[in-house]
């Protein structure tokens, strides 16, 4: 009670009662700060605390190519230190009169997900939890609804009468919805019409993941882990280099190859020759030969005005 | 300069003792918040270290009860400004009192908002490549980066408008219009835009068919209308109830007494007496001589001992009083409880408003220590408010006091009334459309209100939240909810209810189907359910602490003039 209260609290006239009040005061925060300690304690469990460098980094347009030099043989000693083998690790810029288009034979995909394996091999992904770039699904022949997809088919044997197979993965919009969200542009589109992500500018707020119409975004909910004899110590900066917990990745056209004159890795593998991929300014290249003929080509949710370079065909 | 840094100083100290004294329910509801907050951190120095994989999102449904928190919170936010607005553009009296209570909530439910959105990053390490000149600031194509400007921006605006206006009553002085009126009809707009940029956060994503609708925003508004003043009804009757200085239905001992004022010693005033007042209110100095002189036959001074009574609340005579010694505390009763509305000291009035008004005491007047008191009658009041300086400070310390009306809670009842009408209205408009026309969109809709290919998780939560909704402004429309107890009910629906609706019925559905139209629920893991705890406790202690701090303020009893006084004990504000 408000009043008359400082009646029944006797101020402290004595020493005795100014030292008992003095010696519960401390008691209370005593007890606060050991509860906060205990508390705090969690954090002892973590082992990968950001270095003062790794902190202080540069926004990858804001670097020269003297802090870009140190950074990758920065992240060249990390990896060798955490993963026992030496990598090569490049920044590799877009090439002048390059833009990349894939297309994909949805008449030819048999749906075995070599692609889906042979990506997370080639690009350092997280085996546990195991992050894929590219999603299959498995669609009823004569609809392209994909609410009607089956994601987590599992059969003996592939392809399955009655069904045709679509891989989603990035689709490397002209006009990106993940990249226009981005509060610290940390993804952004480069001038061959590949979208990357700096993994190491990435607040990991997720609103990239949230954007995207194709869910093609991934996010390291953990720490990844990759088994030492697995690490592909080919690497670039934008593109397959390991990353840290709490950052987006997703497909990059397998930028450490495209950018170096080589197919993506799931081009490559494909059993059933159903992704093709390559440079749509060049007239006489593969992807412009398949715009040109096929009657029909599909880009996904074309409605949302995304303008995909990633484009669905038939033989017919 | 230095004498106004340390006298802030002072101030700053005065109110950081003040909420640290306290009865032993302040102490315990304190204490209990403290310990949430501790568990609330433990559980995310846990996430800190092994990221977010300890909360039960997934790449499927990407944000989860974090960010559902957020949205409610912004728009609890938002709704301070549904005080000001009726106080500041329609001069409304009866909430004036409370507008600082608004503004408080804002400031604690931004707080919250900031943390919300701060645990659910993945690197909050990097929180500063977000800070505009210093990292990388995608503005204005990102909606986030407009809400990092407008949250912070309302944080900063109203911590200007409540921090100075308190300082202000503490030290008697009357606010300078321009250091704070421009800044209230900016937070006005401001607060718009807050819960507008929250909703297009959602509405700007092409890619998910149940937020790509402009109906989000307005609906966003209205629910913001209806919890916010709803917890601002509940955390004002939590004030009430203990910043009550008897417990309800009983008397106080000045109360039985015979009417009147007894064993006072009244005696003619003289020119000294007028001088004197002077000295503590120095805009009567341009009451000129020759209107002292005339006056002087109406003027009484009296003198009273501690506890004994000036003016009873109900009575009508005709008096205002201007202190001259000593200190007195008003008290007003309602519903049956007794609380202070003002502590008057040397040059400060009392019982002006019903002495000018010629209505009935609207409180209880007593001296706190022995006091010596003017008394001057309705019509020399009136005489002598014609000179302006005067006119000017009696008018403006007529609304500094802590009133806490029923009919003020009555208002905040007719925003929620109008806002939950509206709420529901928008919300029939948004199921219409999505279920008449029907179509592929309206795959989540489906998953949120009937469930879909056999999941519904979300489906007795939503049709919880449509009950307590619909429950709520069946009520507010009743005139049953014109009692307390009603309508501490209904807003308890209100708020619940529309914490479901807008924060897991609109964040999570969203995300389900994901875009590949594949189905994964989500359900908060329980370290990701302390970590909101843990902030809502937070908000909670930070907004328990202002009100304790600003009460005593706004009442009187907390000013420089009692500076160096023993502080009064404890009691007073706690709640939230």
């Amino acid at each position: 009670m408000p009043d008359g209260s400082s009646h029944q609290n006797p101020a402290p006239a004595d020493a005795g009662v100014s030292r008992r009040s003095f010696l519960r005061t401390s008691a209370v925060v005593g007890a606060g700060l050991a509860a906060l300690a205990a508390s705090l304690k969690p954090l002892m469990e973590m082992n990968d605390f950001p270095t003062a460098e790794r902190f202080m980094q540069k926004y990858y347009k804001e670097m020269t190519p003297a802090d870009m030099a140190k950074v990758l043989k920065r992240i060249e000693n990390e990896v060798e230190k955490q993963y026992g083998i030496r990598p090569h690790v490049r920044d590799l810029k877009p090439m002048d009169g390059v833009q990349f288009v894939y297309c994909l034979n949805l008449t030819r995909c048999i749906g075995c997900r070599k692609c889906v394996h042979a990506c997370v091999a080639e690009n350092n992904q997280s085996r546990t939890p195991e992050i894929q770039y590219i999603r299959v699904l498995k669609m009823p022949d004569g609809s392209l609804d994909i609410y009607k997809a089956e994601h987590n088919y599992d059969p003996a044997m592939v392809p399955e009468k009655g069904f045709f197979y679509m891989p989603v993965q990035c689709q490397q919009c002209e006009h990106p919805p993940c990249v226009k969200v981005c509060p610290v542009h940390a993804t952004w589109q480069e001038t061959d019409g590949i979208t990357v992500i700096d993994y190491d500018w990435c607040i990991g707020c997720r609103y990239c993941e949230a954007a995207c119409p194709y869910w093609a975004r991934r996010f390291n909910w953990t720490k990844p882990e990759i088994p030492k004899d697995r690490i592909n110590p080919e690497m670039s900066y934008l593109g397959n280099r390991p990353r840290r917990q709490g950052v987006m990745e997703k497909c990059h056209f397998c930028i450490q190859r495209t950018r170096a004159g080589r197919y993506p890795a799931c081009v490559e593998v494909c059993p059933a020759g159903a992704r093709k991929f390559g440079n749509i300014l060049d007239l006489k290249s593969e992807v412009s030969y398949i715009l040109k003929n096929k009657r029909v080509y599909i880009q996904l949710k074309e409605e949302l005005g995304t303008s995909p370079r990633f484009f669905y065909y038939f033989d017919v | 300069m230095i004498q106004a840094t340390r006298n802030y100083l002072t101030f700053l100290r005065r109110c950081a003792r003040l909420a640290c004294a306290g009865d032993w329910r302040y102490y315990t509801w304190v204490g209990a918040l403290a310990v949430l907050c501790l568990l609330g951190l433990n559980a995310y120095c846990k996430q800190f270290a092994h990221g977010l994989v300890t909360t039960g999102m997934s790449d499927e449904v990407s944000w989860g009860v974090y960010i559902a928190n957020f949205t409610f919170l912004v728009g609890v936010a938002a709704a301070a400004v549904m005080m000001v607005i009726p106080v500041y553009i329609y001069d409304n009296e009866e909430l004036h009192d409370l507008v600082i209570f608004g503004e408080l909530l804002a400031v604690a439910a931004i707080i919250m908002c900031l943390l919300f959105v701060t645990v659910d990053l993945g690197r909050p390490d990097r929180f500063w490549h977000l800070i505009p000149g210093l990292g990388q600031f995608n503005f204005p194509a990102s909606m986030l980066s407009w809400d990092v400007i407008v949250l912070n921006g309302y944080l900063l605006l109203n911590v200007h408008i409540c921090g100075y206006l308190l300082y202000c009553r503490y030290q008697k002085r009357m606010p300078a219009k321009w250091f704070y009126v421009p800044f209230v009809f900016i937070a006005i707009v401001w607060a718009i835009s807050i819960h507008t940029v929250t909703a297009f956060l959602y509405v700007g994503l092409g890619g998910r068919p149940f937020w790509n609708q402009a109906i989000i925003g307005p609906r966003f508004l209205a629910s913001a209308f209806t919890a916010g003043p709803a917890l601002i009804i509940l955390a004002i009757q939590v004030v009430r109830r203990v910043t009550a200085i008897a417990p309800q239905g009983e008397a106080m001992p000045w109360q039985g007494n015979a009417s009147g004022v007894k064993a006072v010693r009244q005696r003619a005033a003289t020119l000294d007496d007028l001088d004197s007042l002077v000295r503590y209110l120095p805009e009567f100095a341009s009451v000129a001589k020759e209107t002292r002189q005339a006056i002087l036959p109406d003027l009484r001074v009296l003198d009273v001992a501690a506890g004994e009574v000036l003016l009873r609340q109900g009575e009508t005579d005709k008096n205002t009083f201007l202190v001259l010694k000593g200190r007195v505390v008003v008290e007003r009763e309602e519903s049956g409880r007794h609380r202070i509305t003002r502590s008057a000291g040397p040059g400060e009035q009392f019982g002006e408003v019903s002495s000018l008004a010629g209505t009935p005491r609207m409180a209880t007047a007593i001296a706190e220590e022995a006091t010596q008191v003017l008394s001057v009658p309705a019509d020399t009041l009136r005489k002598l408010m014609k000179a302006s300086p005067l006119n000017k400070i009696i008018r403006a310390r007529m609304a500094e006091r802590l009133m806490i009306t029923d009919r003020a809670l009555m208002i905040l009842r007719n925003i929620v009334q109008v806002a939950m009408t509206i709420n529901v209205f928008l919300l029939v408009c948004e199921v219409f459309t999505e279920f008449y026309a029907g179509g592929l969109h309206i795959a989540s809709s489906k998953y949120l209100y009937l469930g879909l290919q056999g999941h519904h998780a979300l489906v007795p939560w939503i049709w919880t939240a449509i009950v307590f909704n619909l429950t709520a402004m069946v009520l507010l429309v009743l005139p049953l909810s014109r009692s307390l107890k009603w309508l501490n009910v209904t807003c308890v629906l209100c708020i619940v209810g529309i914490w479901i609706e807008k924060g897991m019925g609109l964040v999570i559905p969203g995300f389900i189907p994901s875009p590949l139209g594949e189905i994964v629920q989500y359900t908060p893991s329980l370290n990701e359910t302390l970590v909101c705890f843990g902030i809502w406790a937070f908000g909670l202690l930070c907004y328990t602490v202002f009100l304790r701090m600003s009460v005593p303020i706004l009442q009187g009893r907390l000013s420089k003039a009692n500076e160096g006084k023993p502080e009064f004990g404890s009691g007073g504000a706690g709640g939230g």
